[in-house]
Formats: C-alpha cells, structure tokens, sequence
C-alpha cells in the first residue's frame, strides 16, 4: 500500500495514538485493581481508599521495575513486526498508526462497556483482541499470529487461548488447596486470632499481586507506544523505550487503579463468594505464585483469568463457603467474548478511520471513542458503586432491576453496619450465616 | 496442535511451583498462626489453655521464612524486570545474567 501523507496529519495521528493508548493503560489500571485489592476490601483488611491508594503505589513502582519492555509486544498476536521490533516496511507510517489505534479503541471500548456491567475481564484480551481486529481488517487474515512457530508457546493459541483455559484452573486449585490447609491448620484457633493474622497475610498477598500486575502490564502500553513512535520516524528501533513513555505510562496505569473500579472490585470480592481473610490471603497468594511462577516460564497469562479462579478456589477449599456459579458463569462467559468482540469493534473501528481517510478518520474514530466513553461513563452514574457502598450485601438480581437494586442495597448496607438483627433482605440462607458469624467474630474481637 | 502440548508442560510447571509457593506458604503462614495462639493461650484458643511460651518462637520462625520467600519473589520481579534473573542451582538463590 504506497501512502502519501502530509507530515501534520501524520503527527496527528501519532498524538492520538499515544493518547489513546494512555487512556488503554488508564482503564487497564481501574479493570485490575479489583484482581489484587477485591479480597482485602470485601474482608475489611483495608480500608477501599487506603487499599486503591497501595495498590497504585505498587503498580507506578512495578510499572518502573520492568525495564525489560516488550518492543515487540504485538508479535504475539499479530504480524505488523519483525521480530526485532521494527515494523513491517509497507505498514510504515499512517497504515500502521491506523492499525494499532483502532485496536486500542476496541480494547478501551471493551473494557469500559465489561466495567459496566461490573465484570472482570482480561484487558489483555481485550487489547489483543482489538489489535487482532483491526489488522485483520486492514491486512486480512493472513496478518493474525494464529499459531506461532510450533516450537515454543505462540500465536493467539498459544499465548492467548491456551493460558486462558488453563491458568484459572491453575489457581483455583492452588487456592482451593491453600484454603483447606489454612482452615485444616488453625483449627481450635479463636476468630480473633485468625482473622488480624491474616489481615496481615492479606494484605501482604495483595501488595505481590500489585506490584507484579505493574510490571506485567504497564509495559504492554510502553510496548505500543514506542511501536507507533518507530512507525512514524520519531524513534529507531534500536533505542527502546524513551523515558517519558516509561513516566507517561507508569502515571496512567496508577492514576487508573487509583481511581478503583468499583464495579469490579464489588464482583470480586463480594459476588462470587463471601470471602474470610483466611481465604483472602489464600487467593492472593494463589494469585502471586501463579502469576510469578507463569512470567519466569514464559507463559503468558491475564491477572484477571487467574485472580477470578483463585477467588473460586478458596470458595471451593473451604467447607460451607458458598460460590455463587450464577456469577462465575457470566463471568466466564465474559472472559469467552472479550477477544472476538473486541477485535469487532477494532475492526469496526479501524474501516470507519479507513473510509473517512488519513485526517479525518483518526479523528472521527477518536471522537467516536470519547462520544461512546462518555455515554459508558453517565449510565454508570444510575446505579453508582463507590467506597461507600462496594461491600454492601451481594443482592443477585436480573439486571432489569438493578437500579431497584441498588437503591435497596444502600439501605441494606445502612442496617448492615448498625448491625440489626433483621435478615438482609434478598439474602440466602448462607449469606445470614457468614453475615452472623463475621459479627460473632467482631463481638469477640471486642 | 503442538501449542497444546507446549501449554500443560508449562501448565503442570506453574501448577507445582504455584502449589508449593501459592499454598505452601500460606499453610506454613497458618502454622504461625497457629503456634502464635498455643503461645498465648487463653483467649486466643478455644479451649483456652494456659500461653505456651515454646509457640510463640515456632511462630516467629514461620513468620520469617514467609517473609523471606516474599522478599525473594520481589527480587524475581526486580532481577527480571533488570535483565536478571534468579538462580536455584546451587540451592540458594543467586542473581545472574539472562542466558
């Protein structure tokens, strides 16, 4: 494809390149916070802001620590890089702009619209899958990475679809087996003493989780950032990645966590089981040695996939914990659509760019992101989830009723924390014990 | 179809490692715990025995080793993210360069 652009209209696609890229690595931060902080927030370990608030500190610190950046992040997927990171010579400029800005698109829009349904999925996924949509639209098929070269994990199958199917069952069974030993060893030990012990081991889990999800992916955006810089003449292939992507993105992968996805962390850390510290810790450190253990054998995995399975786990280690598989279900089924649907919207996106041509249609797909984020962000408004409200009880209604709901669940919250001696009103049986026994806990913290 | 097989090898790998690291600690971690309350006694057991001083030392050491496994997983993340990575081959851990 022989491409004449003028250097200004160039320039301006590469700003709204990076751009959007930051605002990817801003919602991947908010997506996540939840896979590291749900389970201190929802066993009262932290306070929600001071847990947020550690948890960006660790992702801006982690985001620093992995200087070995992936150049060629996208060969995993797709093939608009050689494998030294340089791209590929009739991509060069605009068309691979275009390229990687809408598939970025794809992935915010993705992640915006899962965060409002209030499910944990991967942003991972969601960035390869509007990256794999975008290139199949601008070079077709035969541009995916399907299946690597064969002799080590690769393609969409092998880092991708593989690590998806296996990892979360990794870590629920780690998790499930760290909770039975836990609840097997501290037997006869009064809730007292557990529940401040593993505060302790809780909250130290988490910090791990953090710290690695910063190095993890933080380094994605670098990766993409740095790709559009070589692509457009602004950066050699052999210079890495300049300083102020490294800040740029380290700041944004922060300020995201900070601001906490709420929606999420509530999933996490009160849909799918009412979760103990005993059992936060366990999912955590779940968390921490598959994710570290996964990275050392290059074996690529998405935090959510594993966080989720590890909180499954200690849902299933330990006896009388009730999973809600209603949940678990619509999250699976999440994690399922989040890579072909978000290579649609790239997809989508990357022809609406290529129609309206090398000026005008960066600019209109990038006010079609910011037009479609703003509508996300407004309805999220109807049923807010905040600090103030991320513990209330798990009512699991249809979500035609969930503005009802969540009306309801503030006031259940209210008579939660004056602890009345009412039945929360849509609570199942099991959800009155743990509510009771957490209170007797406190009755003899007191 | 090789992807797969390259898969659950590298599955089985995390699944071992993640068990003795990801559940391991976690129990000796409860172990600590455990001994902390047979140290104190009292209220902190069910059966409110009389404090075990012997338990409070089993569980410093178990807290101990907990934290210097977690110190060492911050140097893995460190070291890897420095070009470096962490070695067992002489059984303690040493940092050397990626091969």
């Amino acid at each position: 494809m022989p491409h004449t652009v003028d250097v200004s209209s160039e320039l301006l696609i590469l700003g709204l390149t990076v751009v959007t890229a930051l605002a990817f690595d801003f919602t991947n931060g908010f997506h996540d916070t939840g896979n590291a902080m749900a389970t201190s927030i929802a066993t009262g370990a932290l306070k929600p802001k001071t847990a947020v608030a550690l948890s960006a500190v660790l992702n801006l610190v982690g985001a620093f620590l992995s200087v070995e950046v992936a150049l060629t992040v996208t060969n995993a997927v797709i093939k608009i890089q050689s494998s030294d990171g340089a791209p590929i010579q009739s991509l060069m400029g605009a068309p691979l702009l275009m390229i990687v800005l809408a598939g970025l698109i794809g992935g915010i829009l993705w992640n915006l619209l899962t965060w409002l349904l209030g499910l944990p999925s991967s942003s991972s996924h969601a960035l390869f899958g509007g990256l794999i949509g975008s290139t199949i639209a601008a070079v077709g098929m035969s541009g995916v990475n399907w299946f690597g070269d064969g002799h080590k994990l690769g393609g969409v199958m092998g880092k991708v679809v593989m690590p998806a199917l296996l990892s979360p069952v990794i870590a629920c069974l780690i998790a499930a087996v760290g909770t039975w030993l836990i609840y097997r060893i501290t037997e006869g030990v009064s809730k007292r003493f557990t529940e401040t012990g593993f505060r302790w081991g809780q909250i130290g889990s988490a910090s791990l989780v953090s710290l690695a999800h910063g190095t993890n992916d933080a380094q994605k955006t670098m990766g993409v950032i740095t790709l559009a810089l070589i692509a457009s003449g602004h950066q050699g292939v052999m210079d890495g990645v300049p300083l102020w992507v490294k800040f740029a993105c380290a700041l944004a992968i922060a300020l995201g966590t900070y601001l906490g996805g709420w929606r999420i962390i509530r999933t996490l850390g009160k849909g799918l089981v009412e979760i103990s510290s005993p059992q936060g810790m366990a999912a955590e450190s779940a968390s921490a040695a598959t994710i570290l253990a996964s990275s050392h054998l290059g074996f690529a995995l998405s935090t959510t996939h594993v966080a989720t399975g590890s909180i499954l786990g200690t849902g299933l280690g330990r006896r009388g914990a009730e999973v809600r598989w209603g949940v678990a279900a619509r999250m699976v089924a999440a994690w399922l659509i989040t890579l072909p649907l978000a290579a649609l919207v790239g997809g989508v996106t990357w022809w609406i760019g290529h129609l309206l041509g090398d000026t005008v249609g960066p600019v209109a797909i990038f006010a079609l992101l910011v037009g479609l984020s703003s509508y996300m962000w407004l309805r999220s408004k109807h049923d807010k989830i905040d600090p103030n409200n991320v513990n209330d009880e798990w009512t699991d209604m249809p979500s035609a009723s969930k503005n009802a709901v969540a009306k309801k669940s503030v006031t259940v919250g209210a008579a939660d924390t004056t602890a009345s001696t009412g039945t929360p009103l849509g609570s199942t049986p099991t959800d009155t014990t743990s509510f009771q026994t957490t209170e007797s806990s406190k009755e003899v913290a007191r | 179809m090789n992807n797969v097989a390259l898969a659950l090898d590298a599955a089985w790998k995390v699944l071992a490692a993640g068990l003795i690291l990801g559940a391991g600690l976690p129990a000796l971690f409860a172990v600590g715990v455990r001994s902390m309350a047979y140290g104190s006694g009292g209220d902190a057991e069910v059966d409110h025995q009389a404090p075990h001083p012997i338990g409070k030392l089993v569980a410093v050491v178990c807290f101990a080793v907990v934290l210097a496994a977690i110190a060492l997983g911050i140097t893995f993340i460190v070291a890897s993210g420095f070009g470096k990575e962490l070695s067992f081959e002489h059984i303690y851990p040493i940092l050397k360069d990626k091969g």
